[in-house]
């Protein structure tokens, strides 16, 4: 892993670091001077929460159950998306029926499907197949994209060597496409955590969201602000190791 | 000449453009190809070069006239994994190693790669020392080659050459030739070579085409006798340059405007 965050380069972390401390310190004085209500805490209440053993074990312990649901939904949304990419490339004619399908899944909005999930998958399944869900359209209009756009010259190439579809599409496309799909990776990295995260809301025992909802319904704002931040250093981790690995797939792939 | 290998018989391709309109590209072409015959065209950019050789190679359908390998369609050849083509872009994978890039026919096919046979053409095209290279580890002319070695790679009984050289310089261009010869000279394929370079179809090809511009037709074809294998003399002798200027000459003239897009 520090192998692929030394391939960031150089340049913009600098940038990167003094935006983070600007921001850090615009909010501290926000907190202080009162600027935003009660509700927006002083960066050091934050902290001091943060460094406290029992904040550390239930977050720790929110951080395990959402990085969880967020991974698994990653992960199956993702080949699941890959497996239909791949199957619509492979028949043509199902193609257009695929898309349909999943600007329809798209078009609903995922905390609606929530009652169905809860009834179908259980309260602590539920975050996961909304992580899958969320994640997997991102990979599929990314991988559908990506199979389609093989330029005509590697097509000829496999069409004159009297190549079948499934040998096109497994030694040309795909290949030809992972630059694309990881860019569907990046963008559906922090889909899976947000997911999660909603899932969570209805009705599972532990995760950042439960703390969310519940920090917010007893007024407790340092854990609040602690719970989101875990949320937001989750998916910009994830991202950012995304973001390495398209680094190393462009080099690699083209 | 007992059935021709390839045929084109009044070959008509059309390309749409927009509503109604479409650009002719060929016009009545006729072309024969005999069997083991190295067979070059020749006609100035855009003339319809690359549509004959996609027509044959079964990746275009005529709009009249017919196209015949061995008596059957393009298809029938590629279907059989017999046909061997090398394109005006090389079109190389560029996540494989050159090696990977030659054993690509056999993976393709289904059928196991031929290690030897793989070793001789890198050896062939004079990349032993690059097999692992990646194609943008190569030279321009090292990818060309590799492209070659590619095509070759099963054997084919047919080969397709699209300015395989195209972007190469006069000299590095000039060595190619006379490695493909010697090459030629080793396999003697059936061979459809398309060019815009004289020197090149002349040093290469036992028959040359010249097509007139735009839409392309035949206008001119001429027997090449030189004894084989031919290596650089040949490019010294009188004679040679007397051919290479003659056809030089007819291209020039097909060249010349006024032959008009043909609207349909
Ligand atoms: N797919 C296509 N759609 C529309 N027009 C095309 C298509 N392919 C070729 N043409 C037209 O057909 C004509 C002949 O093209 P072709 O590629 O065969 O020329 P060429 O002789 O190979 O030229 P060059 O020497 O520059 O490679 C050109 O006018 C081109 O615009
Ligand atoms: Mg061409």
């Amino acid at each position: 892993m520090s192998a692929l965050l030394a391939r960031v380069p150089r340049r913009t972390v600098l940038p990167a670091v003094a935006g983070i401390v600007l921001l850090v310190v615009a909010a501290d004085a926000i907190g202080r001077l009162g600027l935003a209500g009660a509700a927006w805490p002083t960066v050091t209440d934050v902290v001091d929460y943060l460094t406290s053993p029992t904040a550390q074990t239930l977050l720790g312990r929110a951080l395990a159950a959402t990085g969880t649901a967020a991974a698994i939904g990653f992960v199956a949304g993702g080949l699941g998306a890959l497996a239909l990419a791949l199957l619509g490339a492979l028949l043509p004619a199902a193609g257009p029926g695929l898309d349909r399908l999943a600007a329809v899944v798209h078009a609903v909005p995922l905390i609606a499907l929530a009652p169905l999930l809860v009834t179908t998958v259980g309260r602590e399944g539920t975050s996961t197949v909304i992580a899958a869900l969320a994640a997997g359209f991102a990979v599929f209009v990314a991988a559908t994209s990506a199979l389609a756009s093989t330029a005509r010259a590697g097509r000829d190439v496999f069409a004159v060597l009297g190549a079948s579809r499934l040998s096109t599409v497994l030694r040309l496309q795909l290949p030809a496409g992972l630059p694309t799909i990881v860019d569907g990776l990046t963008l559906a990295a922090p889909a899976a955590v947000l997911g999660a995260v909603i899932g969570e809301w209805f009705g599972a025992r532990r995760g950042l969201g439960v703390l969310l909802v519940s920090a917010m319904q007893n007024v407790q704002i340092p854990l609040l602000w602690s719970a989101a931040l875990s949320a937001a250093a989750l998916s910009l981790a994830a991202y950012v190791l995304l973001v390495a690995l398209r680094g190393w797939v462009t080099r690699r792939f083209t | 000449m007992s059935q021709p290998a390839i045929a084109l018989q009044s070959v008509v391709k059309e390309f749409p453009l927009r509503r109604g309109t479409a650009v002719r590209a060929l016009d009545r072409f006729d072309l024969q190809i005999a069997d083991g015959e190295f067979v070059a065209v020749l006609g100035p950019s855009g003339c319809g070069k690359s549509t004959v050789l996609r027509l044959v190679a079964g990746l275009d359908t005529p709009s009249e006239g017919t196209v015949t390998i061995e008596g059957a369609r393009p298809a029938d050849l590629v279907r059989g994994h017999r046909l061997g083509v090398a394109f005006q872009e090389h079109a190389l994978l560029p996540w494989a190693s050159a090696r990977a890039n030659v054993e690509l026919p056999w993976k393709v096919a289904g059928r196991p790669v031929d290690t030897a046979r793989v070793d001789e053409l890198l050896e062939l095209v004079g990349l032993t020392g690059f097999a692992d290279a990646r194609p943008r580890q190569l030279s321009g002319g090292m990818r060309q080659r590799v492209a070659i070695a590619r095509a070759l790679a099963l054997t084919p009984d047919v080969l397709l050459l699209d300015e395989p050289f195209g972007a190469l310089d006069a000299v590095t261009r000039r060595r190619m030739n006379l490695e493909l010869a010697r090459i030629w000279a080793e396999e003697r394929i059936t061979t459809l070579l398309v060019t815009h370079d004289v020197d090149e179809a002349v040093l290469l090809a036992d028959r040359v085409v010249v097509m007139t511009g735009r839409p392309g037709r035949v206008r001119h074809t001429e027997s090449i006798d030189f004894p084989r294998p031919r290596r650089t003399e040949v490019t010294r002798d009188p004679a040679f340059h007397e051919i290479v200027d003659r056809l030089t000459r007819l291209l020039d003239e097909s060249d010349e405007p006024g032959h008009s897009d043909a609207a349909a």
